[in-house]
């Protein structure tokens, strides 16, 4: 086996913030690998600083100890160069589709016209064929998502950071965007650091999942999911394996609460 | 709001048919109160004077509205951008507010004579505060995760500041503006009382030393309509420049 180019590399990371007269700390002692190119999802209970470790990803934070390194994009900071998908889709309503999805481009000093150009160019792998031209506001929750990621892909990040991007939507819609975003990685791949709280999901899309601690958060299992790729969502998630995978993150889980 | 421009009409109509029935039943002297017959065939009858002074005061009123306005917004943009410059300057412009503006008025006359500038200057100080207040508070109430996205893209404060604070300020601001029009005309004609020589403030005080109460009414029923007119002129802009928010089901 060829030794991998290591994407992001997490040492030794703490992190305390101040909540009114609380200090709380979200992370301590945190290490983490993310290989380059695979879909990696970092899954834990509410609160358990996984949204701390995305900012630090991103650079929008700095840790108190310990370093974030990103060898794939070499020395400097790590904000404007990593991708970056928030939690809520933060469209901006005053925006069409089109202008949305050009935003990141826009703001990486890509002319407006050629930024809408390119957006243009990928709505109809992301499902948005004839919505150019519409506002946020009249767009499905899973609309809205696909446009959200879309402003984000369009930037060609190598390392990409999708905060429960599914969180808000329905089973069915959920399913389906899931598999398309599979699809979508195979076709274009990158690094993807995918935070939920849904072991169902993290298993079905990752190659590895990273299971953390309840504050301050610490990856507790690192779980290589060895499900062929491409996966279909209704055998893999009825699968013996997959279950098996389940339960062993669930026992983890449970032993730490 | 819907059901269109007759119920005011005719409201306004029933009104005016009262006060003129009540004026000639009670054989009121005109000098006191006219009825709405006799200020409508003054204002006919001095359809010209009217027109023309009423000119010079829209045209007071404007350029104070437009150089207020414009004052408002960057003194806005500017304590949003710097907090230390809000922290500084925001009782200063509370302070600006309790200055009572007809004594500020000849002070300006002092100044700069009879001429527009202590009009346009006394509109411009009552309008630059609501502006300013409003512009403020529409750029606070932008979502911090927007704002963390762009980031995330590499866009510096002043791209966040156009791209993200102002777009989604404009409802407030644009009700920092109405406020500001309707101000504005008092603006104007409190400018004219303290030193001019034509506009429809000066037309009151000439009408009212003569003790013509018909002019006097038809002069403030020109300044009513003209002050109307604005405010309505700004909530047109206003749906135009944020013609986006019928489709937004909730807001940013």
């Amino acid at each position: 086996m060829t030794v991998q180019p290591t994407a992001m590399k997490v040492r030794g990371v703490s992190r305390t913030y101040r909540d009114g007269t609380r200090s709380v700390t979200a992370l301590e002692g945190t290490n983490v690998d993310i290989p380059d190119g695979e879909f990696v999802s970092i899954v834990g209970p509410s609160a358990c600083g996984k949204s701390t470790l995305l900012n630090l990803f991103c650079g929008l934070d700095k840790p108190d100890s310990g370093s974030i390194e990103a060898p794939v994009l070499g020395e400097g900071s790590l904000l404007g160069r990593v991708g970056y998908m928030p939690q809520q889709d933060t469209l901006m309503p005053w925006r069409t589709v089109t202008d949305n999805a050009a935003v990141g481009l826009e703001c990486l000093g890509c002319g407006r016209q050629e930024a809408r150009r390119r957006a243009r160019e990928h709505m109809d792998r992301f499902g948005l064929n004839g919505f150019e031209l519409s506002y946020p506001g009249q767009l499905s929750g899973g609309m809205r998502q696909r446009v959200a990621m879309l402003r984000t892909f369009l930037c060609g990040r190598k390392i990409n950071l999708l905060d429960e991007p599914f969180g808000k939507l329905d089973a069915i819609t959920r399913a389906s965007m899931q598999t398309w975003l599979l699809d979508y990685w195979q076709e274009n791949r990158c690094t993807i650091v995918f935070v939920t709280h849904d072991i169902d999901e993290a298993l079905f899309l990752s190659d590895v999942v990273h299971l953390m601690s309840p504050r301050p958060g610490r990856i507790i299992l690192s779980l290589e999911v060895d499900i062929p790729r491409p996966r279909k969502y209704g055998e893999v998630v009825t699968s013996v394996h997959f279950n098996e995978l389940k339960s062993s993150l669930l026992r983890s889980l449970g032993k730490e609460a | 709001m819907k059901s269109g421009i007759w119920p005011p009409l005719l409201l306004g109509a029933g009104i005016l048919a009262v006060w003129e029935i009540y004026v000639r039943a009670a054989g009121i002297d005109p000098l006191l109160l006219p009825p709405p017959s006799a200020v409508a065939r003054y204002l006919v009858g001095n359809a010209r004077i009217m027109v023309t002074n009423g000119a010079a005061t829209l045209s007071e009123l404007l350029v104070g509205f437009v150089s207020g306005a414009i004052i408002g917004l960057s003194l806005g943009i500017l304590m949003q951008v710097w907090r230390w410059f809000r922290e500084a300057a925001y009782p200063w412009l509370v302070a600006t507010q309790m200055v009572p503006i007809p004594a500020v008025a000849p002070i300006l006359v002092l100044w700069f004579g009879f001429t527009i500038v202590p009009k346009a200057a006394t509109v411009a100080l009552m309008c630059f505060f609501p502006v300013a207040v409003n512009t403020v508070d529409g750029l606070s109430g932008v979502n911090p995760e927007l704002i963390r996205l762009l980031r995330t893209f590499g866009a510096g404060p002043w791209k966040v500041m156009s791209m993200a604070a102002l777009p989604s300020a404009l409802p407030r601001i644009f009700s920092g503006l109405r406020v500001a029009m309707a101000l504005s005309v008092v603006g104007a004609v409190v400018g004219e009382w303290v030193g001019s020589t034509h506009g429809l403030g000066y037309l009151m005080l000439h009408y009212e030393n003569r003790g013509e109460t018909a002019g006097l009414f038809a002069t403030v029923a020109v300044l009513t309509a003209m002050g109307i007119i604005l405010f309505f002129l700004v909530g047109w802009v206003e749906n135009w420049a944020i013609s986006w928010r019928r489709y937004a089901k909730e807001t940013l």
